[in-house]
């Protein structure tokens, strides 16, 4: 079966191009997808889309509207006015939806993300922030990630290493959860296996800045909803997928096995 | 007398057939038009011919295209006879905004390198950030789609004490900070990774920063769009922001000396790089289709610059009609409207046919676009506001503009000044020169550039052991789907260039030529940003052309073509000029990138060889700068050593494993080795006084495995290596001193950042 995914886009996204050829090189069917082509009634019969014609939906990298509100909010608040039953629903069948980077902000101003809900996989109001990086700037980095989820979430599954390298590149992206009700939202995840990425420093150990690059609550780099098929991480797989984009000989690395770990998961289930 | 007479609502007509000298300096004066007598005489004639009054637009138009900023009038002559007219066979094109040069057998890449100097100096964190967009369309206007920005950046001293500061002149640190966050918010929203660049410090740039912007994309080849109109009858459409009073004069404010930086905010645009990022992605769909004939960015003088020159360039003329534009404040008066400089717009023709699919696909990506004109035959441009026509005149009086031959003389010091002597303390002088900030780690910058966006960047500004990095030598990025990449160097030394523009320049064209060598790549072409003081003063105008002599010379006898440029001139206050600057843009080829070659040691115990010769060429070097010590002998160097030198090199790296490369710049072999040591690998080498701080050009250091063969290689060419030691260890032992790696780092690492906040 031919897996058809798309790559959400409006002005400002940036990352689509790189993020639709991870998924072509491992044989899906990719495109970048405009949120207009699901909704706009100016566009052509031939370009509008609707998102049951994919089985996966990814929130790209870049600056969605230009990130001058909270990072992701105004793509989150279109997607709310124009796709909220629909996406509920698609979260609901259990297709993967993936947020990158900025994909991340947008999911978790969304209430897709924690995510502890699976009745209800977007919430009301958002549950948890990506606040603006301690070091109070943009941050474009390698960072190493410690791979801690059990086997919950979709995108990870083939992920065979405990530590990999993906570049960050952003100046949102500390992991905050509302004041006083840290550890309970830590244990919740925890419990549910959502933790998936956690930030370390070259020998594995939990470290602070610059290997924690954002100065993320509990070093946290990428988490899933409870369901497992809702994934947020701020660093960059796309950017580490081919050994040439992080000087390595292999001729794919690390960012590899979240693309190839969804496409995986569908072929096997639809 | 009654010189200005209001005809139509908002539109004026100047009396200047009836205006003497004095009047005729008057005008150009309260209108802003920044021309001199004799070219206002000029206009006088012309209409004097033509039987009638010019209108406000008409001159204001005049203003714009005869300012030095669009016309190059004091250039031009320089250019021509030095520069310019060297090609090689893989040149496309040179003609227009940016070169284009061919990159395999289906695709071209794209050079465009410019100013935005005052601007920049006036509003940091704007003019910085529209020199990003400038740059971007002026890519994109040639069907081109941005691949990698680049950013060469000169500064006063950040330790200049703020009750040394003129009035009315930025602090260096703030204007460093504002032009960095310029670049990074606009650079990283559009989504263009920034993966080149310096940083530079000198004390003639305390009153005049200088902001360069460079940047290359990649097209098919056969999709390159000329800047000019396609035929007779064709639409002109404009698309992106509306258009308002921001930006006006912007290039008879960049002709002229920076007097005042707080007064002359209103000639500086505002940047939106969200209006921009979908403008790149309809232009490239619409070039995609097929569905343009030509296509030009409004920069300098907006749409009366943009109009003039696409007629122009095809031979044809045009109508506008003023009315019609997009605006972002309703009572603009129609000169206004012409000359404003508002950015994120681009001016296309299309042929009528085609009008309706391109109107829907701006629309599609939510960029307002117009329809604003049409080309004609007969080579006049008119533009009507409503059902009046205000504007006639022929193109090519207009688009032509004045050109000098401005009198030069000479500055160059005729004694040889040589003062230098070996330190007293050699560790204490190393770690000063390691420590200053044009040398020092500049991550702080770096790291807030997002340079791996689209995730082609093959070689990063920062390489070597995560966390630990240190600074490469070029940027290499893969812009297709081949192992095909380019490499991209930004390289200028005013020290050297301050001293003697001629060797000083000579000496920079040498440095970017190892640059792209160092990392395993075929020197391709070269782009420009030419920055100098005023021209009307000869000693400057001396500069330039010592300058331009030199890069005709270096260019033609390496064989390496220029292929885009730009002229800076009047970066000058009552101050003071600026070190001549003549930033150069490299680009080299790239066989296949996974044999890109970084700069960080790799293994211990590896041969480390120098390859080229050293002599004792002090002048503008950081160890004459650190020690206080005179030297006016500026490194010298020969084109077609260099050629030797880089064939033999690139020869090397296909025959023999080169673990690293890098090639001494400021602070000579010593400090070129301390930044490959850094990443966490020292060394033992044995150098004398001149080897370790001279400067000299034609030179780099290698790491090797076959030590003996990879020196007899180029021995037998008649060319100069040698093993100068060996890697290993944790301490930097020169032999004549040893520092610790450890304090090394840490000196180099702050030198620069503790500045900053």
């Amino acid at each position: 079966m031919d897996i058809r995914v798309a790559v959400l886009r409006i002005e400002g996204t940036n990352c689509e191009d790189e993020t639709v050829r991870a998924f072509r090189a491992l044989g899906a069917y990719a495109e970048a997808v405009h949120l207009k082509q699901f909704y706009s009634d100016m566009i052509r019969d031939d370009e509008v889309r609707s998102i049951w014609d994919y089985h996966c939906l990814v929130f790209p990298g870049g600056f969605s509207a230009g990130d001058y509100v909270r990072a992701g909010a105004i793509f989150s608040a279109r997607v709310k006015s124009v796709l909220r039953r629909d996406l509920e629903e698609f979260i609901k069948e259990g297709y993967p939806v993936l947020g990158i980077c900025n994909g991340f902000q947008i999911l978790v101003e969304l209430g897709a993300l924690p995510g502890f809900d699976e009745d209800k996989p977007i919430a009301d109001e958002p549950q948890m922030a990506l606040a603006i990086n301690d070091s109070n700037r943009f941050e474009c980095r390698p960072t190493f990630l410690k791979h801690e989820n059990r086997g919950k979430c979709v995108f990870t599954r083939k992920l065979k290493k405990e530590i990999v390298m993906y570049p960050v590149a952003h100046a949102e992206g500390k992991v905050v959860f509302p004041r006083g009700r840290e550890e309970e939202y830590l244990e919740r995840l925890i419990e549910n296996d959502q933790i998936v990425f956690r930030y370390v420093d070259p020998e594995g150990n939990y470290s602070s800045y610059p290997w924690n690059p954002n100065g993320s609550f509990y070093n946290i780099a990428g988490i899933c909803n409870v369901k497992g098929n809702v994934f947020g991480l701020m660093p960059h797989p796309e950017r580490a997928f081919f050994g040439w984009q992080v000087g390595r000989e292999e001729e794919v690395f690390d960012g590899k096995y979240v693309f190839e770990s969804v496409i995986d998961y569908l072929r096997k289930f639809y | 007398m009654i010189m200005y007479r209001e005809i139509y609502p908002g539109v004026y007509e100047i009396d200047i057939l009836n205006a003497g000298d004095e009047e005729l300096v008057k005008i150009s004066e309260e209108m802003g038009l920044n021309l001199s007598l004799d070219e206002m005489k000029v206009i006088k004639e012309y209409f004097k011919n033509k039987g009638r009054n010019p209108r406000d637009i008409e001159l204001q138009a005049l203003g714009q295209a005869w300012s030095e900023h669009c016309c190059y009038k004091s250039s031009k002559y320089w250019l021509k006879k030095f520069l310019l007219g060297f090609k090689t066979d893989y040149v496309i094109s040179t003609e227009y905004d940016a070169g284009v040069v061919e990159f395999d057998e289906e695709h071209a890449y794209v050079v465009a390198l410019e100013s935005h100097n005052h601007p920049s100096a006036v509003e940091p964190y704007g003019g910085a950030a529209t020199g990003i967009g400038g740059i971007l369309r002026d890519v994109l206007c040639m069907g081109a789609q941005p691949v990698a920005l680049v950013d060469p950046l000169f500064f006063g001293d950040l330790s200049t004490p703020y009750e040394k500061l003129p009035p009315g002149i930025k602090h260096p640190v703030y204007l460093l900070e504002g032009v960095v966050a310029g670049i990074r918010d606009y650079g990283n929203r559009v989504g263009i990774p920034t993966v080149a660049g310096m940083v530079f410090f000198d004390e003639s740039y305390l009153t005049n920063c200088l902001v360069n912007v460079g940047c290359v994309g990649v097209a098919k080849k056969d999709r390159i769009i000329p800047s000019k109109a396609g035929g007779e009858g064709d639409i002109f459409i404009l698309a992106g922001g509306a258009t308002g009073r921001d930006g006006i004069h912007g290039v008879t404010f960049a002709s002229a000396e920076l007097t005042d930086t707080e007064s002359t905010r209103s000639a500086v645009q505002l940047g939106n790089p969200i209006m921009k990022e979908p403008l790149i992605h309809a232009c490239l769909e619409i070039v995609e289709k097929g569905l343009l004939t030509g296509m030009k960015d409004l920069g300098g003088g907006g749409l009366s610059c943009a109009v003039g020159e696409m007629a122009l360039a095809a031979g044809y003329g045009a109508e506008v009609w003023l009315d019609k534009v997009h605006l972002k404040e309703k009572d603009m008066k129609p000169w206004e409207i012409w000359i404003s400089e508002s950015q994120e717009r681009m001016l296309l023709t299309v042929k009528p046919k085609h009008v309706d699919e391109v109107l829907y696909i701006f629309r599609k990506w939510d960029v307002p676009a117009s329809v604003i004109g049409v080309v004609k035959g007969e080579k006049v441009l008119r533009v009507y506001y409503k059902d009046w026509l205000i504007y006639e005149m022929e193109i090519e009086f207009v688009t032509k503009g004045p050109e000098y031959c401005r009198a030069t003389a000479e500055r160059r010091e005729k004694v040889e000044v040589d003062e230098v002597k070996e330190p007293e303390d050699y560790a204490k002088v190393f770690l000063k020169m390691i420590s200053h900030p044009n040398v020092a780690s500049k991550e702080w910058v770096i790291r807030q550039y997002d340079h791996e966006v689209r995730g082609n960047t093959v070689l990063k500004p920062l390489q070597g052991r995560i966390g630990f990095e240190t600074h490469g030598d070029a940027a290499v990025v893969k812009p297709t789907d081949s192992w095909k990449g380019l490499a991209i160097t930004a390289d200028v030394n005013p020290w050297m260039t301050k001293i003697d523009p001629f060797w000083g320049t000579a000496s920079s064209f040498d440095e970017m030529v190892r640059n792209l060598v160092a990392v395993n790549s075929e020197p391709h072409s070269f782009a420009d940003c030419l920055n100098f003081g005023n021209p009307e003063k000869p000693e400057r105008i001396w500069e330039f052309v010592e300058s331009v002599k030199a890069l005709g010379w270096m260019s033609k006898e390496f064989g390496l073509p220029c292929v885009s440029g730009n002229v800076s001139f009047y970066n000058e206050t009552p101050y003071g000029g600026v070190a001549p600057t003549p930033t150069l843009m490299g680009i080299g080829i790239v066989e296949d990138v996974r044999r890109a070659v970084t700069s960080n040691f790799k293994r211990e115990g590896s041969a480390i060889v120098l390859v080229g010769e050293t002599k004792r060429e002090f002048g503008g070097s950081l160890y004459s700068k650190v020690t206080g010590m005179k030297c006016n002998v500026v490194p010298k160097t020969d084109p077609k050593l260099l050629k030797r030198y880089s064939e033999a090199m690139l020869e090397a790296f296909r025959k023999f494993k080169v673990l690293s490369c890098h090639d001494p710049v400021e602070g000579g072999v010593a400090v070129a080795l301390a930044e490959m040591a850094i990443c966490g690998m020292g060394f033992e080498v044995s150098l004398d006084f001149i080897d370790l701080f001279s400067e000299s050009n034609t030179r780099w250091i290698v790491e090797v495995k076959e030590a003996e063969k990879f020196v007899n290689f180029f021995k037998e060419r008649g060319l100069k290596a040698k093993v100068i030691g060996y890697t290993g260890g944790d301490k930097l032992n020169y032999g004549k001193f040893s520092v610790e790696l450890e304090e090394v780092e840490k000196a180099w690492r702050s030198g620069f950042s503790k500045f900053l906040r």
